[in-house]
């Protein structure tokens, strides 16, 4: 990585663990990771029938899907059907814990 | 007497529907000229499909409904705009929230438009014609606008080809009108009350037998009572309650040995007998259920299976038992060691010239074709389901976890050592799992994943992020195996599990 200078927790991250063999340095993706209005990495399963390519952790694009309503049969859209799905949570990451099925188990 | 009364209790349930109808409903959707509601005369469902339209009534358009009121109009509009058994029969298996279950669609152009983001099942569990298809393309346009954006839309004349070929095709293949709901619509609704004969599996804990004891309290209401034992003798007892919609969807809500369950049974159109799952709240706990009134009948073996030169104690399962108990050429009885009109037991040995495949088994007249299995040696082994999703869950947020039960399969080879032939049953194993394919494991998707115990139930790992795995999350990708030892050559049978992330809106058809 001597052309590469990490400049957030993330890129950190990739940098440690590619020092330690858990990751290698140069990586050719099999798809666009991450989930944009133009990409689909699938939600549940990745379009190559694995979870490799999966966003990693989902909750850092989880409000991605329920706000554009990309998933609206998965993830609760708070366009038009649950605009209140996700209140008090900013953070996905941090505040997963608070998001609750809309289908409560009876 | 009986039928004069349900006559007169279903034209006032009827007349207190109507009555609802037009109150909550006629604000909005006005009549027709042929008398019928607009949009709500135009479609018919399943009782799910119609609890998710009144729920989308509610959170889209502010309808307010009690529980009460609700049930009302489900049990209304799933009786009079439901759909036929054979309309349903496709698509049991996802009523009944069948785990592993993966569909076929019959049409790929239907599946490319809707079985992305849904089940086949759920738009082959509703019927409309052309027009009344297009308006529901016009509803998704409006409340998921991004859906013209997405992979299998882009690609194509999405909006064109979405309002004119798709809703076509859709009211040819799926059209509001059929012969099945016009023949259906003569059909009574039985009085299910009695006692009825049962049979299940539970996978991952075995066998069961019992009985329903059915009272009717209502029209299409009942109180049940379960009393059913697993074949290694633990009580699997409780009670519940149930409504029948359409004449033949048995809805039950049970408590049995404790554990809350749904139950989604198909009553047969003569109302002799109920076939189908009942499940706990992850929809993976469960079993399969079939019960029959009257007899004489067989409805199983329980093992199902006899192995050549082994004696075995089996326990024949029924209605209106007596008789002779026959097991068919070269099985002998050698002990009955209880009898009664609803079981035999005995112990039985398949002798050396004994057939293997299935053998017909009788009591008397009762008569099961193929109730037994003989074998001499497994030719193979499968894991069932063959493809499955658990799902990440619990660590402190409100999602439980959705686990996966597997179960090995045994299975003997036919003519010319073919596999596959005749299913034996299941059989004890050795559980593992490991990554699925190089990603997987070099992703370390085994350890993180979840674990498997040694009845086959996979418990996934807890949802969130997880520092331990660089803050992603534990989804995975394994292989699943099983290792049955018969003889001396160890059989293995494998199946791919998919971990996957939790549910937020999980449908009671998705």
């Amino acid at each position: 990585m001597k052309h590469l200078k990490p400049v957030n927790e993330k890129a950190q991250a990739i940098e440690r663990a590619a020092g330690q063999g858990r990751a290698e340095e140069v990586r050719p993706m099999q798809s666009v990771v991450g989930c944009a209005s133009t990409f689909d990495p699938g939600w549940e399963v990745d379009p190559f029938g694995g979870v490799a390519a999966l966003c990693q952790p989902m909750e850092a694009d989880l409000y991605g899907c329920s706000d554009p309503c990309w998933w609206p049969a998965q993830v609760p859209d708070t366009i038009n059907t649950y605009p209140d799905w996700s209140a008090g949570a900013p953070s996905a990451q941090r505040d997963w814990r608070k998001l609750n099925a809309v289908f409560p188990k009876k | 007497m009986v039928g004069a009364a349900a006559a007169g209790e279903t034209a006032n349930n009827d007349a207190a529907a109507a009555a609802l109808i037009n109150t909550k409903c006629g604000g909005c959707h006005e009549p027709g000229p042929d008398g019928g509601l607009a949009r709500i005369s135009a479609v018919r469902k399943s009782p799910e499909g119609w609890n998710l339209t009144l729920r989308r009534m509610q959170q889209w358009h502010h309808v307010v409904l009690s529980d009460a009121e609700q049930a009302a109009l489900v049990k209304h509009f799933a009786d009079t705009q439901g759909l036929a058994p054979e309309e349903t029969a496709p698509f049991r298996a996802v009523l009944e929230r069948r785990p592993g279950n993966v569909e076929h669609a019959d049409d790929p152009e239907v599946a490319t438009y809707c079985a992305r983001c849904h089940s086949y099942a759920r738009v082959g569990l509703q019927r409309r014609n052309a027009a009344e298809w297009l308006k529901l393309v016009h509803t998704h346009v409006g409340q998921f606008p991004t859906l013209e954006y997405q992979a299998s839309s882009r690609d194509r004349e999405w909006w064109h080809i979405a309002t004119t070929e798709l809703p076509d095709r859709l009211g040819r293949k799926w059209p509001l009108v059929t012969a099945s709901w016009t023949a259906w619509q003569g059909h009574a609704s039985p009085d299910l009350a009695g006692s009825w004969r049962v049979v299940g599996h539970r996978p991952g804990k075995g066998d069961y037998n019992g009985t329903l004891v059915v009272d009717r309290t209502d029209v299409d209401r009942y109180t049940v009572h379960h009393r059913l034992v697993m074949a290694d003798g633990s009580a699997l007892d409780g009670d519940g309650d149930s409504i029948v919609y359409t004449g033949y969807e048995w809805r039950g809500a049970a408590t049995l040995g404790g554990l809350p369950v749904r139950e989604v049974f198909e009553v047969s159109a003569d109302g002799s007998q109920l076939r189908g799952r009942w499940f706990a709240s992850d929809a993976v706990t469960g079993g399969d259920l079939t019960a029959v009134r009257g007899g004489p009948a067989i409805l199983a073996v329980q093992p199902p299976y006899l192995k050549t030169g082994q004696t075995a104690r089996l326990t024949i399962v029924g209605s209106g038992l007596s008789g002779e108990v026959d097991l068919g050429p070269g099985v002998q009885v050698q002990t009955i060691e209880q009898t009664s009109a609803e079981s035999v037991t005995v112990l039985a040995v398949a002798g050396a010239t004994a057939a293997t495949g299935g053998h017909d088994v009788a009591v008397g007249a009762a008569r099961l074709a193929g109730g037994l299995v003989v074998y001499d040696k497994v030719g193979s082994v499968r894991v069932e389901p063959g493809y499955d999703v658990a799902r990440v869950g619990d660590n402190g947020g409100p999602i439980a976890l959705v686990p996966a039960q597997f179960e090995a399969v045994a299975y003997l080879n036919g003519p010319e050592g073919k596999q596959g032939e005749v299913r034996i049953g299941v059989l004890p194993a050795s559980w593992s799992i490991a990554g699925y394919d190089a990603d997987s494991k070099q992703a370390e998707d085994a350890k993180f994943g979840g674990q498997i115990d040694q009845n086959g139930l996979f418990t996934p790992g807890g949802a969130g992020p997880n520092p331990a795995r660089g803050g992603a999350n534990n989804a995975a990708n394994l292989s699943v195996t099983a290792v049955v030892t018969d003889g001396a050559v160890p059989l293995q049978g494998s199946a791919h599990l998919i971990v996957t992330l939790q549910r937020w809106n999980d449908a009671p058809v998705r």
